[in-house]
């Protein structure tokens, strides 16, 4: 009996704690009193989950490539079939190479290579019953990663880091429902808000111009912030799959694809430093080039 | 007792939320991330009653709140894994429950929790919720937290009982 009483003291102590975790982290936001558990998770539990993973990467591999066992036969096949195509192809790319070389030197376009990047690997993703798209990555403060630094894959821009703890970092990924980048259509002028739905494979863009000429198929590239935080200008974003409402109304949206493929990012790259010049903006030739 | 009861639960609790998260959770289930967090401490309650079942309920959902890259409200899971310890852990006071009862009972739990957690943070004002997908995680979850049940509660029972004899009168 006596037990009994002792365990609905713990209870109704417990509840009331986290109920007032709850309002304190509400109520205080980045600098509210919370704010040191979120640290102390982000560097202790970050620095276990870093551990974690050194086993635990290779083992997920393994996983997921039994995973696909079944259609390893079709994909040699694609493979090889490939392989031909590109070895033919292989015979204009040298002359190709050639003239991409002096037309960048003509134009002073700064490549897309230019990026100054660190590279990490994904070691932590968030609970699907949580509805957040983060994931942590195993590179922090130690790698000169600082808060709202744009992420890219090899395929686009995945997301931005948003807590920055000494050796793992946390990045919001552009599909979470929080997540909004400044857009540009590749090729026009007409820019946009990109924001995510919280399913891995659509962006909504609202287009600020009403009357914008948009077609299925175009393709987004951010816009770039000030300074080039929280988004590097020039990364790719996605395609556009389809459009809604119709030309004239007050607001348009399309829906996108995006570029990277949210489930299964592996290696991604944290933007340090976007280019000097954004790409393709500068098209006079340099004053000093050849 | 007190001491070694609190080691072998903190262990349990800290390695179930670092395979949730570096585990489970990049690998493509279906649905929802299956919750090891809550089974485990569905088992702790069922071996050591209800004021340690909502301690370690209280820990656990605590450490994923916190644990990178948890972006909710911290306090939520933390108040609902106290609920399900404590509750489990009154279940469990009446002796001969067959042990694949409490893998039932997280499979009842984990929908519930899916559901409460969704409903608070949509009360909270959290963007994120989608209440199309919400029965889907239910029911994965519910899936999920059967079969770590089953496969998990005689292993874990072993270990604390092992770990701490005096818990066991017999």
């Amino acid at each position: 009996m006596r037990d009994t009483r002792r365990s609905r003291i713990v209870l109704a102590v417990l509840v009331l704690v986290s109920i007032t975790l709850i309002v304190f982290d509400l109520r205080g936001g980045d600098s509210g009193p919370t704010r040191p558990l979120r640290v102390a998770g982000e560097s202790l539990l970050g620095s276990a989950e870093r551990a974690m993973a050194t086993v635990v990467v290779p083992v997920r591999g393994l996983l997921e490539s039994l995973g696909g066992l079944g259609d390893k036969d079709a994909r040699i096949a694609q493979l090889e079939a490939d392989n031909a195509r590109l070895q033919a192809e292989l015979d204009t790319v040298a002359n190709d190479r050639a003239r991409v070389a002096d037309l960048e030197a003509l134009l002073g376009l700064v490549s897309t290579n230019d990026y100054e990047t660190v590279p990490a690997q994904v070691i932590a993703v968030g609970p699907a019953q949580g509805f957040a798209w983060t994931v942590t990555i195993d590179a922090g403060s130690r790698d000169g990663i600082e808060r709202d630094m744009s992420v890219i894959s090899g395929a686009g821009l995945v997301g931005r880091t948003i807590d920055v703890g000494p050796t793992t970092s946390t990045v919001l990924l552009i599909v979470d429902a929080t997540s909004s980048v400044g857009g540009r259509l590749s090729g026009t002028s007409q820019i946009g808000i990109v924001s995510g739905t919280g399913r891995q494979d659509s962006l909504t863009m609202q287009l600020l111009d009403p009357l914008a000429v948009v077609d299925v198929g175009d393709v987004v590239v951010s816009f770039g912030s000030e300074g080039g935080r929280p988004y590097a200008p020039g990364i790719p974003i996605g395609v556009v799959t389809e459009m809604r409402g119709t030309e004239g109304q007050l607001t348009r949206s399309a829906i996108l694809e995006p570029y990277s493929d949210i489930s299964r990012l592996d290696i991604v790259g944290v933007v340090l430093r976007a280019p000097e010049s954004p790409p393709r903006s500068t098209l006079e030739p340099t004053a000093e080039g050849g | 007792m007190l001491v070694r009861r609190a080691i072998v639960s903190a262990v349990l609790l800290v390695l179930a939320v670092l395979i949730e998260v570096t585990v489970l959770a990049p690998l493509p289930f279906p649905g929802a991330t299956p919750t090891l967090v809550l089974v485990v401490v569905v088992i702790l309650a069922s071996q050591f009653g209800a004021s340690t079942g909502a301690v370690a309920g209280f820990a656990g959902g605590l450490l994923l709140d916190i644990a990178p890259p948890a972006a909710g409200t911290i306090g939520i899971t933390a108040l609902l894994l106290t609920v399900v310890g404590y509750a489990v852990g009154r279940f469990a006071e009446v002796d001969d429950r067959p042990w694949w009862s409490f893998a039932v009972l997280a499979a009842l739990a984990a929908p519930l929790v899916v559901f409460a957690g969704a409903l608070l943070g949509g009360l909270l004002g959290d963007p994120r919720v989608r209440w199309d997908e919400v029965i889907g995680l239910m029911f994965s979850a519910a899936g999920y937290a059967l079969a770590l049940g089953l496969l998990l509660t005689l292993p874990l029972r072993r270990l604390c009982r092992w770990a701490v004899p005096e818990a066991y009168p017999r």
